[in-house]
């Protein structure tokens, strides 16, 4: 075993404990070739793949579990492979971030419209993998709205393209299988690297547009009163180009903030229409950057005594449980201090929108969490309380049905890939999709 | 310890030129405080504890990963404190570098030349040039407003004569009150201090501390950002001002001259310079006094920090030549204000200019 091994195992998520000793190779390729080569090289030795991108998700999925494994890293396919202004695209390899995209496009007054906080380390293969979004989500969709198609490798070395109608491949036999199954970028989306590795992706990109944007911030008496007002606005459709919320935030990294809070930036001539709904104070564009760069901060920030973790990513607050946001929050609070855990920030995208299980769309704010890990707890503890959680959104209503990221409690989306994996294989990512998930990840804490 | 608090987040991967350089995460940032993270999984393979005590000098200390680091991670701690216990339970891995330290011990610089050949060499050739320069060395008894402290690099090293000269020719035409700290200066210590070996860098800062007091110094000015961490934050120098030779003129000077400019030029602003010391306006203040057009480099390092050019010279080469090829300066001439950083551009035949010798050109009126 070499340092390179065990380097792998970095990742955002608390699932970073990993069994080094199960990590037959990594493989940081550049081209698709390298990509057939390390596939290969599994299949030969009975390994599984796991494709890792950033590392910086947060449900454990890039470690592979604890599975005899090979890693491949896309951080070094990060090249610009062509683009195209008239039709709206860009060709990219899986391990650029949306940020060099966006370097590169914005002299052309161009742009790729997925924002996720993360932007600047997580990859495109990554994003497209956990379907992310960020704080524009709401009025430019998630990643599978601006995919127009991938190519991936599959584990016995066949690939394919996919996009929103369906699968191309040289393997016709395969291709029409696959579309017989109505398989489309849909199925892409979200799969957490159960499919293939994507070595490929075309984007959407499109023209930046002037538009003349108005900041504003509004404090709440209580989250409940910001849910409703989150919910009008998105009964109303009214478009908030940026729309963040901060529900709390530890004092230890609160500075002047006074959550819950909501800061919004949206056109013009949409204040009258905004005011309707929420009371905001106006904040001039050095005020409105210095909540944006705050807001981005926020989930790396650490209290001043002891460490912060992200047990849960990704709250989904919609419809009835968007309008008890409160409720919902203590509740999850209070199982949280239960569990011997101090609630550290709760901030996310709102109004936002993100796909369930079966693909159809749901929209409401996406809140995310960090919280304080007393010294000394246990791993178990510690996951005991991520599926406490897990059983308590299922209550609550809370966390999209089935869940945005967490592909191994979301029952229709698991289906769904087995169902793919009968036709293409079974060797990427197993350990998601398998009964012992929950005890995988539970030893990684 | 720091290395908990970090997350894990990934934000320092793209910026820290060990990275780039390799494209392989044990050499990132994130990688080496993950390392930290489950050292007590890993410690016991004696081959995996070693190879981690070899990544940790092969890093320029350049402290990118920690300006970025959102997470309170005092990473350049991080980095000082492993290598100082590296080199502390492991001498036998770090051999090579014993040389340095009996250097250091022996004739207070990292050449293993003579003490007192300090001031032998660019005396020699500089003396006729500028008339009455042997006086201007530090001697018992003489006092000075002004001090200059040099550094290895620049008394030693024949590439840094002409940058020797402007300053010299500088201080001469503005008529300042200066003396060179010459044989009586020490190593500042910081190659000592890069390798956490505080002990031996604190003998070395004790017989600076005494000559610039005993010269009566209200300023010590370098031109080196290495040893002026030294100075400023490890001397414990009271009541002298420790500066940077740009930042020395540029406040002496509401304005100069123009420049002559003939060439196309670009501005590497060295680490420690700007992020360490966090000295950012002076040396472009000056260089804009002068009415000089330039290009700003990308704010990352150039390979030669953190003694990275004797634990690993290839890497090192690797990382200035990507960015020579990234940030097409070859036709410019590259502007800095450190004798390391001039270093590792002279190694790749880059035209280089350090700011004196452009001020120098331009209070004689022109650029030759
Ligand atoms: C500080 C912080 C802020 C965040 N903010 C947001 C946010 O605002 N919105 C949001 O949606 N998420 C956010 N996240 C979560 C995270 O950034 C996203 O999940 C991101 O999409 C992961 O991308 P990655 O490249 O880091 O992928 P990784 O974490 O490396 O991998 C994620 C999954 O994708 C798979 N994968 C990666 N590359 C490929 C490939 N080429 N082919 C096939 N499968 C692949 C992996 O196997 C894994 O299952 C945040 C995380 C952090 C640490
Ligand atoms: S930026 Fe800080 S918290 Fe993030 S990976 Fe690097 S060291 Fe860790
Ligand atoms: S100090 Fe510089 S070289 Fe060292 S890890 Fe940090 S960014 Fe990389």
């Amino acid at each position: 075993m070499k340092l390179r091994d065990v380097v792998i195992g970095a990742n955002a998520s608390i699932y970073y404990k990993l069994n080094f000793k199960k990590i037959k190779g990594v493989y940081y390729p550049r081209v698709e070739q390298d990509v057939l080569a390390a596939i290969a090289h599994a299949q030969q030795n009975g390994l599984t793949v796991t494709p890792k991108g950033g590392g910086s998700g947060l449900s454990g999925a890039c470690t592979g579990g604890n599975d005899e494994r090979i890693m491949i890293s896309t951080l070094q396919m990060k090249e610009i492979l062509s683009v195209s202004k008239d039709q709206g695209y860009i060709d990219v390899q899986p391990g650029i971030t949306p940020d060099k995209i966006n370097e590169f496009l914005t002299p052309m007054g161009l742009r790729f419209f997925v924002a996720p906080s993360s932007r600047d380390v997580a990859t495109v293969g990554g994003v497209l993998s956990t379907d992310g979004g960020g704080n524009d989500t709401w009025i430019n969709g998630t990643m599978r709205d601006n995919t127009i198609r991938v190519k991936m490798i599959l584990y016995d070395g066949r690939s394919l393209t996919v996009d929103s109608k369906g699968v191309k491949s040289n393997d016709l036999g395969l291709e029409e299988n696959l579309n017989k199954k109505g398989m489309t970028i849909h199925d892409v989306a979200n799969s957490h690297g159960t499919l293939g590795f994507i070595t490929e992706l075309r984007l959407l990109i499109r023209p930046t547009v002037k538009e003349a944007l108005m900041g504003g911030l509004t404090e709440f008496p209580d989250c409940n009163v910001l849910g409703k007002a989150l919910q009008n606005m998105i009964e109303k459709k009214i478009k908030i180009n940026y729309g963040e919320a901060i529900t709390e935030a530890h004092p230890d990294v609160r500075e002047d903030l006074k959550p819950p809070l909501h800061v919004i930036e949206f056109p013009v001539e949409l204040e009258s229409e905004v005011r309707e709904i929420v009371d905001f104070r106006r904040l001039d564009s050095k005020e409105l950057a210095r909540m944006k760069d705050v807001r981005v901060k926020l989930p790396k920030r650490n209290p001043k005594v002891g460490i912060q973790v992200a047990l849960f990513e990704d709250y989904g607050f919609y419809d009835t449980s968007l309008i008890k946001l409160q409720d919902g929050i203590d509740t999850i609070n209070a199982l949280l201090i239960e569990h011997g855990m101090t609630p550290f920030a709760k901030y996310g995208h709102g109004p936002s929108k993100w796909y369930s299980g079966d693909n159809s769309p749901t929209y409401g704010l996406i809140l995310h969490s960090r919280e304080i890990k007393p010294e000394g707890k246990q791993s178990q503890d510690v996951y005991d309380t991520v599926l406490a959680i897990v059983d308590i959104c299922d209550e609550l209503k809370v966390t999209p049905k089935p869940e945005h990221k967490w592909p191994f409690s979301d029952e229709v989306k698991k289906k769904r890939l087995e169902e793919i994996r009968a036709v293409i294989g079974r060797g990427f990512n197993p350990f998601l999709l398998s009964p012992e998930c929950n005890d995988i990840l539970g030893s990684m804490v | 310890m720091s290395y908990d608090k970090c997350v894990r987040c990934g934000s320092c991967l793209q910026f820290c030129p060990m990275f780039d350089a390799t494209g392989e995460e044990q050499f990132s940032p994130r990688g080496k405080a993950y390392l930290l993270q489950v050292m007590d999984q890993i410690e016991d393979d004696k081959e995996l504890a070693k190879e981690f005590r070899r990544l940790l000098f092969e890093c320029s200390l350049c402290g990118r990963c920690e300006e970025t680091c959102s997470s309170g991670v005092d990473l350049l701690k991080v980095w000082h404190e492993q290598r100082a216990k590296a080199i502390e339970t492991h001498p036998e891995e770090f051999a090579y570098l014993e040389p340095l330290k009996d250097a250091l011990a022996n004739v207070k610089n990292i050449y293993g030349l003579a003490a007192e050949d300090r001031a032998i060499y660019w005396l020699d050739e500089l003396e006729d040039d500028i008339p009455g320069l042997a006086d201007r060395v530090y001697e018992k008894g003489k006092t000075t407003e002004n001090i200059i402290f040099l550094g290895c690099l620049m008394s030693f090293r024949g590439s840094q004569i002409d940058v020797l000269r402007s300053l010299f020719q500088t201080l001469e035409k503005l008529e300042i009150d200066y003396l060179v700290m010459g044989a009586e200066e020490n190593c500042c210590g910081h190659p000592l201090y890069l390798m956490g070996n505080e002990k031996g860098a604190q003998e070395l800062r004790e017989h600076n501390k005494k000559v610039i007091k005993a010269a009566g110094a209200k300023r010590v000015i370098s031109c080196c950002p290495g040893c002026l961490i030294q100075l400023r934050e490890h001397h414990n120098l009271e009541g002298v001002e420790t500066l940077h030779h740009t930042q020395f003129f540029d406040r002496l000077l509401d304005e100069t001259k123009k420049h002559d400019q003939k060439e196309e030029f670009s501005y590497h602003d060295p680490c420690e310079l700007h992020r360490i010391l966090k000295i950012k306006t002076e040396p472009r203040s000056l260089i804009r006094k002068m009415g000089i057009e330039f290009k700003e480099m990308d704010l990352s390092c150039c390979g030669g920090g953190g003694l990275l050019r004797m634990t690993d010279p290839n890497l090192s080469d690797k990382i200035i030549q990507l960015r020579v090829a990234r940030e097409g300066v070859k036709n410019t001439t590259v502007i800095t204000a450190c004798p390391s950083c001039r270093e590792q551009l002279l190694g790749q035949d880059l035209k280089t200019k350090d700011i004196v010798e452009l001020l120098s050109e331009t209070l004689d009126g022109g650029a030759n």
